[in-house]
């Protein structure tokens, strides 16, 4: 590989692995505090993509505008979901996982009458290409790393300096405790199900001018942040930023160097490979 | 009378007529059914869906001339279709639903894996098929009955030898296919070729159909600095962001796709510059010959909006009612048979199936083929050739 390629392959992989935090950041917010894997996770992602679509393609809204309604549109979903599907099944979490797994296979369904049989495209909102350290790259895909940037700090910050993060973070560390303490989990589980909603329709919006759409485009996205999770330690949001780099930079310098079926081989390999002599992942920790 | 018994013998009643093959129905004896398993929704729908309202449009138009006359009787012509997204399985239960549930005996299959994974239920019933797909064997002396309506790569190749003679500028190829029974035999087929042409293979790729970020494989090919990229045997949603990504990462040169793809619905995803100069296989927008404008009229009327694949999927339609007007005949053999010798039209001239000599049966469709270049956008009509063998 010279060195040209590896630089661009360098770039091209932090963006993929951008998308794949976002993604990944709201599986792992959840399962934190729930201990729910949220197999629609793909299906929201799906969604944030079509909203960008109908909202900005369509509609002709502002992308910057379109993009924070979808996340707004798709966070007040993910609530509504803690309402009438979590919390009547008061937190189980085998129910809840197959209540979520109907709601995806529902919404992809569902994509087809209502978002049409064709793959949608948006059109692009940064347009060329720049060079960068000697190499092109489309603005496109250097801008998502900055946007997925700034959502990953507003969700730090969010978490550690805000009133409403400590009570997440003390549901997380013991959720009776919390309530005893006087935090209205009800709430926060609603909020954690708005923000991991929001995240997932983050991904989606960032990728609807770079790819095609159709209702089954979550799926490549949820398996690799189910990957994400797992190398990263279930519930750990660090784990999930580091995962979601190194696997993007897997799939981008090891695809490129050996092909896209090793480095798809080589992700599930890293992950045997660490789980062997780290069970919990990267930042894991094994429950008392 | 009990009126629970009343009920019961009412619903045994409507049971027997409404039964189909019931001695009670004869309108469904003069039914010809003829399946359709393609992919009406995901990434080939755009393939799936003119196959199927092609074939819908052609049997609407022969059953208002009062249908199909076998042996002094009329047939109406139905089609039943399903969607197989293009997945192996759904691919498999869609044909063995239609041979087994709907008894039809006449298929039309799209998609080189499908049609591969279906071939013993297709033979073991002795059902009639008429794919449009790619994948190696299936034009063979052991598939008797699979007529293949659709010029595959060792019939579009040829359009190669146009290039040569007419862009002699070009010497490198690079291919990129999709990873699964139709791209390797397309790429195989096509790599032979245009080796033999003496054009330099500069990078060959496979990719999963789920895919869609194709920088890392673009990456590799532009490293190996094609004049030319192929993107046989993917659909158009690939194909778009195949172009998009590949003209992002700085590619200047040619793209060409001598199997079948919309044009159109690639430019929508690429944008229409980033087309311009492609080559393509059975998708013209200008100039249409009358009777293609004529087909594009009804077309237009019937389902709002033109497709001009519906161009070339019309064929499996076309052949099965020519055979079985000679065969004169029902049985899935006997329209075999005629389907053999029978010469026909399509909408680009005279067709007939044949390339005995390379297959070793003469299952393979052959007529002139279309092949166009886009010019401000539009897919322009630049040749029609024939198959190397006939």
């Amino acid at each position: 590989m010279t060195p040209d390629l590896l630089i661009q392959s360098t770039i091209i992989g932090l963006s993929i692995g951008s998308i794949y935090i976002l993604m990944a950041l709201g599986l792992t917010l959840m399962f934190g505090m729930m201990h729910i894997i949220n197999f629609a996770h793909g299906a929201i992602y799906m969604l944030g993509a079509f909203a960008i679509y109908y909202i900005f393609s369509q509609w002709g809204v502002p992308y910057f505008a379109a993009f924070v309604l979808a996340m707004l549109l798709l966070g007040t979903f993910g609530y509504l979901v803690e309402r009438s599907i979590y919390r009547p099944i008061k937190g189980g979490i085998e129910p809840t996982l197959v209540a979520l797994l109907a709601l995806t296979t529902f919404l992809q369904a569902a994509g087809y009458p209502v978002f049409g049989q064709l793959d949608k495209h948006v059109p692009p909102v940064f347009q060329g290409t720049r060079n960068v350290l000697g190499v092109m790259i489309s603005v496109e895909r250097l801008m998502i790393i900055p946007m997925a940037g700034a959502l990953v700090v507003g969700l730090y910050l969010f978490i550690n300096k805000t009133k409403m993060g400590a009570a997440m973070r003390a549901i997380e560390q013991d959720k009776e405790a919390a309530a005893l303490q006087g935090v209205n989990v009800h709430v926060v589980n609603g909020l954690a199900f708005a923000i991991g909603f929001a995240l997932a329709a983050a991904s989606g919006a960032l990728m609807a001018p770079i790819f095609k759409l159709d209702p089954m485009m979550g799926e490549q996205p949820l398996l690799k942040a189910f990957i994400i999770i797992i190398l990263g330690g279930l519930g750990s949001i660090p784990g999930a930023i580091l995962g979601g780099l190194m696997l993007g930079l897997i799939d981008s310098i090891v695809a490129t160097a050996l092909g896209a079926e090793p480095a798809f081989l080589l992700s599930f390999v890293f992950i045997i490979l660490l789980l062997l002599f780290k069970p919990t992942g990267l930042f894991g920790y094994a429950p008392p | 009378m009990n009126p629970w018994r009343s009920v019961t013998w009412t619903t045994l009643l409507a049971a027997a007529v409404l039964m189909p093959g019931s001695p009670g129905t004869a309108v469904a004896a003069d039914i010809i059914k003829f399946g359709i398993s393609t992919p009406l929704s995901g990434p080939a729908a755009p393939w799936g869906i003119p196959h199927k309202n092609a074939t819908e449009l052609i049997f609407d138009e022969i059953n208002g001339q009062g249908g199909l006359e076998i042996g002094g009787k009329k047939y109406k012509l139905e089609v039943v279709a399903y969607d197989h997204k293009y997945v192996i399985a759904e691919g498999v239960a869609t044909v063995n639903r239609l041979i087994a549930k709907d008894g039809v005996k006449y298929i039309s299959v799209l998609g080189g894996a499908v049609v591969k994974a279906n071939e013993e239920p297709v033979n073991e019933n002795g059902v009639l098929n008429l794919p449009l797909a790619y994948a190696e064997g299936l034009v063979s002396p052991k598939n008797p009955l699979t007529f293949h309506s659709f010029p595959s790569p060792p019939e579009t190749t040829t359009f190669w030898k146009w290039i040569k003679e007419h862009q002699p500028q070009i010497k490198r190829v690079a291919t990129i296919s999709p990873n699964d029974d139709t791209g390797w035999w397309s790429i195989k087929v096509e790599t032979a070729f245009v080796e033999k042409l003496g054009y330099q293979m500069a990078g060959k790729e496979f990719f999963e159909r789920s895919m869609t970020d194709f920088n890392p494989v673009l990456l590799r090919i532009l490293a190996q600095k094609p004049d030319i990229i192929s993107v046989l045997a993917s659909p158009a949603g690939s194909v778009g962001l195949i172009i998009k990504q590949a003209r992002e990462l700085g590619f200047k040169g040619r793209f060409i796709h001598i199997g079948q793809v919309d044009t159109s619905v690639v430019a929508n995803i690429a944008g229409k510059a980033n087309v311009e100069g492609m080559w393509v296989h059975g998708y013209v927008q200008s100039p249409l010959p009358e009777k293609v404008k004529s087909w594009q009229a009804r077309y237009t009327k019937k389902y709002g909006e033109w497709n001009a694949t519906s161009i070339d999927f019309t064929n499996p339609a076309f052949a099965f009612v020519a055979a079985v007007k000679k065969a004169q005949s029902l049985d899935p053999k006997k329209i075999g048979e005629a389907m053999r010798t029978v010469e026909f039209d399509n909408l680009w001239g005279k067709a007939h199936f044949g390339g005995k000599d390379y297959y070793g049966v003469g299952n393979q469709i052959i007529y002139p083929m279309p092949f166009s270049e886009v010019k401000d956008g539009v897919a322009t009509l630049v040749v029609q050739l024939s198959p190397p063998h006939n």
